[in-house]
């Protein structure tokens, strides 16, 4: 098989199979990859790139899970490192942004063995109390698995129970690797690739949307991405649920994978590219700043990815695992960054409602010049 | 993968530049059609004139803050870009890289500094035309790979042990970008790797 042959099938409009999709993550022209999944996001969202105003909070990071890639667990309460947020303290995060209130909260979990189900009910129904308008993109399929093996429910009864108390959609984490090669090994003790995608599909009948995500760059393989990537497509062609897919970088510091070397920028342009090639009935493709750097991303704009996340506000799952990115963007520069990518940048909700269109920036993205860019965080952008 | 560069070049109007390159008669005019040109066509086309002139080796040239090595003196064919007087943004650094190639002078030296840019964006100018990196490695987060095998090692061999690692990690991040590595020090290419990767010799800890 040739990267001539998989072109053709893309010009012809014909969905790739796994060997195809082997072929773009192996092959050495990374420009040309991002070249074909560059068309393939033009002709789906032509210039526009989408980015939101969220707000991420860890409530607790207390974990009975014992995955292998994971810097951000702590074993058990009192351990050192380990918090758990009263519901004041988590409000409180909303109620210091009133002024400036997310559209989005975005919120992911430890395992927690000793909290009742009802601190997560109160929760989100304390949220909506503050801000009934506010999105609630919480809880990872693997939390909402823990949340049914642990308290007696079924998947259904545990997203009925928790949508009734506000929330409106789900993350994409948890994910990881579906492979049972590689998930036996790094995250043996949590939710298994099947379970996973009943907990997606069971959201998507009681009418929530969801994300996907991948951990890519640690023990996996090109054929395990990939066989992550149809298994995807599978779910979306069945229930249609996904919104968006997140690949995820991995990161070394402080966990079970220290020895191994972070992916580089090329394998996280390629990933994104051969997502968008693939994964050809899901929507949209994040560059996840967070994980891949603001400058990797903006890249990333022009190798297949539409959508850059959010403002973020405070992120500490990947700061935990060395992340060097940093802990939040404001509108302006995300803004900024998606027009120097000579593109549209659209705020969007979370269901990619619009809620603002800005402007293309007039000139090429060599041509524009941002004054003072290490003195100020308000960022503008000049000719 | 060849007709699929050519549709790119042609589609973005450069075809008249590349074999402007080969003819050495790039004019004014071409020069202006790279900096509105796409991005990646241009990169595509930078890449290739890379390939024919100079191949497929990247030179590295590291330093450790130890001001007896130098990293690297340019010689005249040398670009070195980001320039000092310039800050730019990750597309701005690739296009700039993508239009020394294409237009610089034949088989020049298009090299990258980290120092400035950082490791990522220098390992994706690989693919824009360049076919040098140099710069400074200061510390464990100078370079985005795990240094895991630094630990319970002592003082004094420490660091000599550190330069042996972020070179093989530098000479990874070439390879994981589909090019050769050949280390240059003190501006002599003394030093030629084929280890293999880190990642292929990494256990899960």
């Amino acid at each position: 098989m040739t990267l001539d042959v998989v072109v053709e099938k893309i010009r012809a409009g014909q969905r790739l199979e796994a060997d195809d999709a082997v072929v773009l993550f192996r092959h050495p022209d990374v420009v040309a990859i991002g070249q074909l999944a560059n068309d393939a996001c033009e002709r789906r969202h032509g210039d526009r790139v989408y980015f939101n105003r969220n707000m991420r909070i860890e409530v607790t990071n207390v974990c009975v899970a014992s995955c292998l890639f994971c810097s951000f667990a702590k074993l058990e309460e009192g351990a050192p490192g380990a918090h758990t947020m009263s519901l004041r303290q988590a409000w409180a995060e909303l109620e210091s942004r009133i002024h400036d209130p997310p559209s989005e909260i975005h919120i992911v979990n430890g395992l927690h063995p000793g909290l009742p189900f009802s601190y997560y009910e109160e929760l989100l129904s304390g949220f909506k109390r503050i801000k009934p308008d506010v999105h609630m993109k919480c809880f990872t399929a693997v939390e909402i698995h823990f949340f049914a093996t642990h308290y007696g429910m079924t998947y259904r009864e545990v997203l009925q129970r928790l949508q009734r108390a506000g929330l409106d959609s789900l993350p994409g984490g948890g994910a990881e690797i579906f492979h049972p090669e590689v998930r036996a090994r790094i995250a043996h003790d949590k939710a298994t690739a099947d379970e996973w995608l009943e907990v997606h599909r069971v959201a998507h009948s009681l009418g929530m949307r969801t994300n996907a995500t991948i951990l890519y760059g640690h023990i996996e393989t090109f054929e395990h991405r990939v066989d992550h990537l149809l298994r995807l497509r599978a779910l979306q062609d069945e229930t249609g649920g996904l919104q968006a897919f997140i690949p995820l970088a991995f990161h070394p510091d402080g966990n079970g994978m220290r020895n191994l070397p972070a992916p580089t920028a090329i394998d996280g342009l390629r990933t994104i590219a051969v997502a968008r090639l693939v994964l050809d009935n899901v929507p949209h493709i994040k560059a996840y700043w967070v994980s891949m750097t603001p400058e990797v991303a903006q890249i990333a704009l022009r190798f297949g990815a539409n959508d850059l996340d959010g403002t973020i506000v405070h992120e500490t799952i990947y700061r935990a695992a060395g992340s060097r990115s940093p802990g939040a963007l404001t509108t302006a520069e995300l803004v900024r960054l998606i027009q120097e990518a000579g593109r549209i940048p659209v705020e969007r909700d979370t269901l990619y409602g619009v809620v603002r269109e800005y402007p293309r920036a007039i000139l090429p993205e060599a041509a524009l010049k941002v004054r003072d860019r290490k003195a100020t965080k308000h960022l503008e952008v000049v000719s | 993968m060849s007709r699929l560069v050519d549709r790119a070049i042609d589609a973005a109007g450069l075809s008249g530049v590349a074999a402007a390159r080969r003819a050495g008669t790039i004019t004014a005019a071409d020069m202006a059609r790279l900096r509105d040109a796409d991005l990646l066509a241009l990169g595509a086309l930078a890449d290739r004139v890379r390939r024919d002139e100079v191949g497929e080796e990247v030179r590295i040239y590291p330093s450790f803050q130890d001001d007896s090595q130098s990293s690297g003196q340019a010689h005249s064919a040398t670009i070195v870009l980001p320039s000092a007087d310039h800050e730019l943004t990750g597309l701005e650094l690739l296009r700039e890289v993508a239009i020394a190639r294409v237009t610089g002078p034949y088989a020049a030296a298009v090299r990258v500094d980290w120092t400035s840019c950082g490791l990522e964006l220098a390992q994706v100018s690989l693919g824009f035309g360049a076919n040098e990196l140099a710069g400074q490695i200061t510390s464990k987060r100078g370079l985005p790979l795990a240094d895991g095998e630094l630990i319970g090692v002592g003082k004094r061999s420490r660091w000599e042990l550190a330069q042996t690692q972020k070179k093989r990690e530098l000479a990874a991040l070439v390879r994981r970008a589909g090019r050769e590595p050949v280390f240059a020090e003190r501006n002599e290419f003394a030093v030629t790797t084929n280890e293999s990767t880190p990642r292929q010799e990494a256990e899960v800890g």
